[in-house]
Formats: structure tokens, sequence, C-alpha cells
């Protein structure tokens, strides 16, 4: 890739209304050659009227997907619209754009199919709770033993894919709490994967979807998608 | 062996049952590639209520001495299969409704666009 690539920011967005200007302002400050989209995932709240407002790039979707459906969304965007990479992060001012430009090297480069933004391995900024950051040990692991590739910040929502992972994505991305399946899903084909060090930011405001009873439900049902994502992939790697 | 009184009640009840699938085909509220897995299932239920001897010898096979029993465990057996048949559809037509709803969404971006495009392209009157 001689010329600049052709990049995408994907921001899922479900009741963001109140973190969402920041998270544009951010992108239009520090990248504004990029394109970004907004993808509404069926909000309750003012995010169509801010995005109207503004003048935000946005897609409405009807009904709410969760967080993976709307993920994808922007992959088939992306795809549709013959872009060279895609980059996603979460619509709630958590990742901060600045460092895209550490992110994408290596895709530009070609030595990496995806990059992960991860927070620890700099081990600075929101590090995020201690049993939170005991799950994530424990997928991490859990991938590692399917695949024999360490990640360590399989949960984070930062991300970079070139434009044969944008395919793949557009065409299946898995559901509910999707990031590390879809780590497992790269690895499956034979994606390269690199995590790169970033800095992350404390929600601005609003409640992570996961809390409670939800985090044991989490635990279970990504352990169990890892290791059918694994077995179901077998043959292929 | 099942008493007479036992025939014509599942009789009865198996009539019913042919009688529902074929009003819910007359009507098209089913598709008649789903009820082949009810109608199929039906068909070997008349063979076990009218003509018990038949299964006798597998029911046996199976460790199972009495055929009533034997009828049990083949209608749950049918049932789990009709569930899991359920469960697929309904996993394959939520990907259709996902691809549909993320198309419909970009679709109506790019309507949208045009839309403004236009309205700013309009000479004012």
């Amino acid at each position: 890739m001689d010329k600049q690539p052709k990049t995408l920011i994907i921001i899922p967005a479900y009741n963001e209304g109140d973190n969402l200007l920041q998270v544009i302002e951010n992108i239009q400050q520090c990248c504004p050659q990029w394109d970004y989209l907004v993808v509404n995932d069926g909000s309750t709240d003012h995010t169509e009227d801010l995005c109207a407002r503004h003048n935000i790039c946005a897609v409405h979707l009807p009904i709410n997907l969760g967080i993976g459906g709307a993920v994808q969304t922007g992959y088939r965007y992306a795809f549709k619209n013959h872009y060279d990479i895609a980059v996603q992060i979460d619509g709630d001012g958590q990742h901060d754009v600045a460092f895209l430009g550490d992110m994408l090297r290596p895709l530009i480069r070609q030595e990496a199919d995806i990059i992960i933004g991860s927070r620890f391995i700099s081990k600075e900024g929101f590090q995020s709770s201690p049993l939170r950051r005991a799950g994530i040990r424990f997928l991490s692991r859990l991938i590692q033993l399917c695949t024999g590739i360490r990640i360590y910040d399989v949960t984070s929502g930062f991300r970079a894919v070139n434009q044969k992972f944008i395919r793949l994505y557009a065409e299946q991305y898995p559901t509910d709490y999707p990031e590390p399946e879809a780590i497992i899903a790269a690895v499956m084909h034979r994606g390269r994967i690199k995590e790169v060090p970033v800095i992350m930011r404390q929600r601005e405001s609003g409640s992570s979807s996961i809390h409670g009873f939800n985090s044991a439900y989490y635990m279970i049902k990504v352990s169990l998608s890892i290791l059918i994502c694994r077995i179901t992939f077998g043959i292929r790697r | 062996m099942l008493s007479t009184k036992l025939t014509i009640t599942l009789g009865a009840a198996l009539f019913f049952y042919f009688i529902i699938i074929l009003l819910f085909l007359k009507h098209r509220a089913i598709e008649l590639k789903y009820t082949l897995l009810w109608i199929f299932s039906g068909i070997i239920m008349a063979i076990m209520i009218f003509f018990p001897y038949t299964f006798r010898a597998f029911i046996h096979l199976l460790g199972i001495t009495s055929t009533m029993n034997g009828l049990f465990v083949f209608f749950i057996g049918v049932l789990i299969m009709i569930c899991m048949s359920l469960t697929s559809i309904v996993s394959k037509q939520t990907n259709k409704l996902r691809t549909l709803t993320q198309e419909l969404a970009i679709l109506e971006k790019r309507i949208r666009e045009l839309e403004n495009k236009e309205r700013e392209n309009r000479p004012l009157d």
C-alpha cells in the first residue's frame, strides 16, 4: 500500500448520546483524514437526533442487534465501500484515537492482519477492576490453550483489521460478547494478530453492559464459545 | 400389548393430531417442509399404536419391557428432535434477520445522503 489506505472508524453506539460528541470531536481533531461511521444500535435515547443535528455520519439500525451485530454493520459498510482498513472503537469514549497511528503502522506495513489496542502491555491508564482483570487473564489463557497464541487484552474493543478481515467479519461476526470469539475466529482463518500498547480512559458516563449476574453468564458463555469455536474450526488449522 | 380402550384413545388423539397438521397446512400457517417431521412422527406413532407387535422386538432390544413405556420413550425422542429442529430454524432466521436489518440500515443511510444531495442541488425558487 503506497498511497494512504482508505480507513473507516466504526463506532457502535447504544444509548451513548452523552459520550458520542466527545468521541467524534476526538476523531476530528486527531485524524480528520479518515472516515468514521457511527452505528446507532437501535438506541432509545437522543442518539439519532444528535447525529442529525451535528451532521454525524451514522447508520441507524431499526432494531437493537447487540454489540456484535452493530460492529458487523460497520464491517459490512466498510466492505461495500471498499475500505482498506477498518478500525472499531467503543462509543463510550474509552478509546483514544491518538493511538491509531501506532496501531495502523503494522497493518500498513503488512506485518499483521489484526491489531488489538491493549491496555495490559504498558499497564498505563484505566486497567479495569481486579475481578475483571482476573476474568480477562482466564480468557486469555484459554485462547492460548486453544490456539497457542497469547493475547493479553482479549476483551479490548479497540481493534483495526485489514481488507481480508473486513470481508470475513462482514460475512460472519460473533454476537452477544464478540471480542474473544472474534479473536479465535481470526486465528482460525490464519490471521496474524498483533497487540499494540494503548492507554484507555474510564468510560465518560453510563455503565458497562457486563456486571453482576451478567459477568457469570459472560464467562460461561464466552469460555464455551471459545471451546466450540476451536472444535468447529479444528479441521481448518 | 395395549388395551383396546387405550388403543382407541391414542388413535383418536392421533386423528386430531393429523387434523391439526392438515388445518395448519390448509391455512398456510406452517410450511410443508417443517411439517414433514411432524407427519413422519405421526405415521410411526400410528404404527406403534395399531401394530404394537411390529416394534416389540426392537423395544425389548433397547431393554424396555413394556410397549407403553416404549411408546413414551419414542414420543419423548420425537419431541426432542422437533425442539432441536425448531432451534435450528430460529437460529437461521435470526441470522437472516440480522443481515436484513444491517442492509436496511446501510440502504437507509444511502437514501438519506442522496436526498440531502438532491436538496442541496435543487435550484432556489
